[in-house]
């Protein structure tokens, strides 16, 4: 057995354990929890196949910014009481596990019909990863993509400026009255404008 | 003047565009133009007969080319003008007459507040009635024919506001249109076989080189067609039943139109067209029959009207019929001739007519008439030419018209027929001796008071009683009258006949036969001896047989009109209503229902949209797999 | 290495398929974008296995930049999330069912 059998074949339940679990748990606290195990796994998988530096970077940004923020909201709006599971839409959970199915089988098929056993170079550490997978990693990044990059840079600041403008409560023009009555019932937040 | 022709139709034409638009406008004077212009047309059409009396006789003919209307396939239509002797004889009758009653209308119809438009139909009528005499094509013939048809529906109902009226005005229209579809496949047969529809193309003697050569068979279809549309307007059995009730139109109106030159249009079709109907040879015996049997049929009519007009439209029918029982029997002249003396003589009791029921305001019923000769003597005297004149006492002209054609009945062998008109004609002197003893001999019956014309209506009636009495001298022999040799080149040499009793004789019998009606109607409703109030109460059943026109309205009423009113308010109301719109209305209910069904798809759930998604996803995913 | 890549690939199909289920079937809307990260996680699996098995790094660039992306839309649908729970009161996506029939 070598070593990576082991590996995949140890974390591999764990990934697909704790994705079922995320969709079962009643708490959103506890999907969330669970999904930052299944990033782990997800990065212990990325470091077998030889991406060292995105290990790194699905641990500190995925599991350790995303689903940070994810809490943070999800502890903001107070919706971490528990859900009821009931579904109210007839035949939605059948259909939707049933064709969930469907779309793994028909993944399987098309890669084993396309790709079957085959393993990949045996000297992928050496070859590509040469001075490590960060530098070698910067090498295609820096020259083949530059522009997408710095247009990703551009995204993520179109993000930021995105999110302030979405999230500000703007204060709603009112009137005299109104303005006396909300006095006594306290400022603007919840109220919809 | 011939080449000038033209003016004739175009006067009236004139006269009624102006009326029409500006008739208000004109007010009285209205009357004037209109009287005006075809007292011009009358003056130019007697201008455009000296110039073809100035011709040799067998080249009385001018055909005038005016314009090109329009070219279908071998279809050339142009408008032409015919000028001969038949055509210009009945210009002058149009004109003239017409110009006469159209000056006792300014008279009769003052105070009416459409004035001005009435003068403009009757103009406009004129106008086609010259059209359709003056036309050198059957299209412009059958142009002319529906034009007065037209005229007559506009006249006929002119008070429309009297429900009667206007539904004596479709009936006539509906009626008229009948035989006007049957002529008009007439006249498409006559280009489909025969070639043409000019006249001097088609209507060439038989046996010349010119003439088509065709199986009998085609002439006849198309001869009886042609009879089909003067049956209609000319108002002969079966088509006769809207004359009667057109009487509720002014009175002018029936002296014109439904007396001396609408219902004469049949009249001269056939006789312009005689040359078809002898190559049948069955579609004259028809004519004849037909002819015949109406003359007598309304004259019985016309013994139990009670209106006074009634009784002189039913006596129109019967006259026109002695016209056709002239063509049947190939005497052509004799019934043109009987059409002008009709035309003076009719019309003249119409206007006398008019003329007693402008003084008594309006009453119509002869029950309630008598004795008027005191009050009215002109109209008297006037009505009683016409009379004697129908009646036919020689010297009237009445008297040479009939007796011609009885002459002519019983001396080309056909006796029996000669039995039965003289059997209508007693009944025709009958009825008019009963109308003119009840009008205005008798006891005083009148509700109303009366009083004579003015004289712009009895001046009109004097002209016309001139040409009652004096409109033989026209044509005093049926072989050598005046207007019978000037026909001649158009309606073919008459034939002296041999047979039967001698002329004399046959004079003799159809004098008698009228004095003796006359004096039995003396004796019955003028002498004051006979109760006839009494006599048509022990009659009764018999009187109301005569005064329905042997019900004959009833029989279509309830045989035609029923099951055509039941089958179009079935059209209307069920396959219109209820299966077609209702078909089209599905047609919109099935969107709709499609569209509120088609809409539940929008739940606004991002989850089912979610799902809707992924099956198409999954869908795609199969189809790619199975391709690869 | 010595495992087949085909098995990484089915195990990131095992993943994306379970995302999708989660998706259409929870009714808290954090939930469901949770949901779609794991999908993307799913992908982003699947593209270094590839990239591996190709022996460019390819593939792990653009797991990198899908990591990126991803980022940025997670904070713009959280922000969203929040517009529409003060609108709401609720976040649970049955109830933004407006733009229904």
């Amino acid at each position: 057995m070598a070593p990576d059998h082991i590996v995949f074949w140890v974390f591999a339940p764990i990934s697909v354990g704790s994705a079922v679990a995320v969709l079962v748990q009643r708490n959103a606290v506890h999907s969330a929890l669970f999904l930052i195990v299944n990033f782990f796994t997800l990065a212990v998988f990325y470091l077998v196949l030889g991406a060292p530096f995105l290990f790194a970077v699905q641990i500190i940004v995925y599991a350790g910014a995303i689903m940070v923020l994810f809490l943070f909201v999800i502890m903001l709006l107070g919706v971490d009481r528990d859900e009821s599971l009931v579904e109210r839409l007839r035949g939605q959970r059948p259909m939707a596990i049933l064709l969930g199915l469907g779309l793994a089988a028909e993944v399987f098929v098309t890669v084993r019909a396309s790709i079957g056993l085959a393993r990949g170079p045996a000297d992928f550490d050496q070859v590509v990863n040469e001075g490590g997978n960060a530098e070698a990693l910067s090498r295609v990044l820096f020259r083949d993509y530059f522009l997408p990059f710095e247009v990703t840079s551009i995204l993520l600041i179109v993000a930021a400026v995105a999110a302030m403008v979405l999230a500000q409560q703007r204060e709603r023009a009112r009137t005299r009255a109104e303005a006396e009555a909300f006095q006594v019932a306290g400022p603007g937040g919840g109220v919809p404008t | 003047m011939l080449r000038y022709a033209w003016i004739v139709p175009a006067l009236p034409l004139v006269g009624a565009a102006v009326n029409l638009f500006f008739g208000k406008k004109l007010g009285r004077w209205a009357g004037v133009l209109a009287s005006a212009l075809m007292l011009a047309a009358f003056a130019v059409a007697l201008a455009v007969l000296a110039d073809l009396l100035a011709l040799p006789a067998e080249e009385r003919l001018h055909v005038q080319h005016l314009f090109d209307w329009f070219t279908v396939g071998n279809l050339q239509v142009a408008a032409n003008l015919r000028v001969d002797p038949l055509s210009i004889t009945m210009m002058l009758v149009v004109t003239g007459v017409g110009a006469v009653i159209h000056v006792y209308s300014i008279g009769y119809m003052d105070g009416d507040p459409r004035y001005g438009r009435f003068f403009s139909y009757m103009n406009l009528f004129c106008f086609f009635m010259l059209a359709l005499v003056m036309a050198e094509s059957f299209l412009f013939l059958y142009l002319g024919w529906e034009g007065v048809g037209l005229c007559s529906y506009l006249l006929i109902g002119f008070w429309f506001e009297r429900p009667a009226a206007a539904s004596a005005a479709k009936k006539a229209f509906v009626v008229t249109r009948i035989g006007d579809t049957f002529m008009l496949i007439g006249i498409v047969l006559v280009f489909l076989r025969l070639g043409s529809l000019e006249f001097s193309r088609v209507l060439v003697e038989p046996g010349s080189l010119a003439g088509p050569q065709r199986p009998s068979g085609v002439y006849t279809i198309i001869a009886l067609l042609l009879f089909a549309g003067a049956v209609g307007k000319s108002a002969q059995i079966p088509l006769h039943t809207w004359l009667p009730d057109a009487m509720e139109g002014p009175t002018p109106v029936s002296a014109l139109i439904h007396a001396a030159t609408m219902v004469t249009a049949g009249v001269y079709l056939v006789a312009r067209t005689h040359v078809l109907f002898e190559i049948s040879g069955v579609a004259l015996t028809v004519v004849l029959v037909v002819g015949l049997l109406t003359a007598l049929y309304a004259a019985t009519c016309a013994l139990g009207q009670d209106d006074i007009k009634r009784v002189l439209a039913y006596s129109t029918i019967s006259q026109l019929g002695y016209m056709f029982f002239a063509l049947g029997l190939r005497a052509y002249a004799a019934a043109i001739f009987l059409l002008v003396t009709h035309a003076f003589y009719k019309a003249l009791m119409f206007l006398s007519a008019g003329s007693v029921m402008h003084g008594l305001e309006g009453e119509i019923d002869l029950k309630k008439m008598g004795a008027l000769r005191t009050a009215m003597p002109v109209t008297t005297a006037m009505f009683s030419i016409g009379a004697l004149a129908i009646a036919g006492v020689p010297p009237f002209s009445g008297f040479f018209s009939k007796d011609q054609i009885l002459e002519m009945a019983n001396r080309a062998g056909y006796t029996l027929a000669w039995a039965v008109a003289l059997v209508a004609a007693f009944v025709s002197a009958l009825y008019i001796a009963r109308l003119i003893f009840l009008a205005f001999f008798g006891q005083d019956r009148t509700e109303r008071r009366s009083h004579e014309s003015p004289p712009v209506m009895t001046i009109p009636l004097a002209i016309l009683a001139v040409g009652a009495i004096f409109g033989g001298l026209l044509g005093l022999s049926a072989t050598t009258g005046r207007l019978q040799v000037f026909l001649g080149p158009v309606l073919g040499e008459v034939e002296e006949h041999t047979r039967g009793l001698p002329a004399a004789i046959l004079t003799i019998l159809s004098v008698s036969v009228a004095v003796a009606a006359i004096l039995v109607g003396w004796f019955v409703y003028g002498s004051g001896r006979i109760d006839w109030l009494a006599l048509r109460v022990r009659l009764a059943g018999l009187h109301r047989f005569l005064a329905h026109g042997w019900y004959v309205d009833e029989v279509y009423s309830t045989g035609l009109v029923a099951p055509a009113k039941a089958g179009s308010a079935f059209l209307a109301y069920v396959v219109d209503s209820r299966w077609i719109d209702g078909a089209v209305n599905a047609v919109g209910q099935l969107f709709q229902w499609g569209a509120s069904a088609g809409r539940r798809v929008q739940t606004g759930l991002v989850r089912n949209y979610g799902l809707a998604f992924l099956i198409g996803v999954v869908a795609v995913f199969v189809y790619v797999g199975f391709r690869l | 290495m010595r495992t087949p890549i085909s098995y990484f690939v089915a195990l990131s199909a095992i993943l994306f398929a379970i995302g999708t289920v989660g998706v259409l079937v929870r009714k808290n809307a954090l939930v469901i974008f949770m949901s779609v990260e794991l999908q993307l996680n799913a992908v982003n699996l699947a593209l270094v296995a590839f990239s591996r098995m190709h022996g460019n790094l390819n593939g792990q660039v653009l797991a990198f930049f899908s990591m990126v992306v991803a980022a940025a839309e997670v904070v713009v649908g959280l922000a969203i999330i929040v517009n529409v729970y003060r609108r709401l009161h609720s976040a649970n996506v049955d109830d933004a069912s407006l733009l229904r029939w």
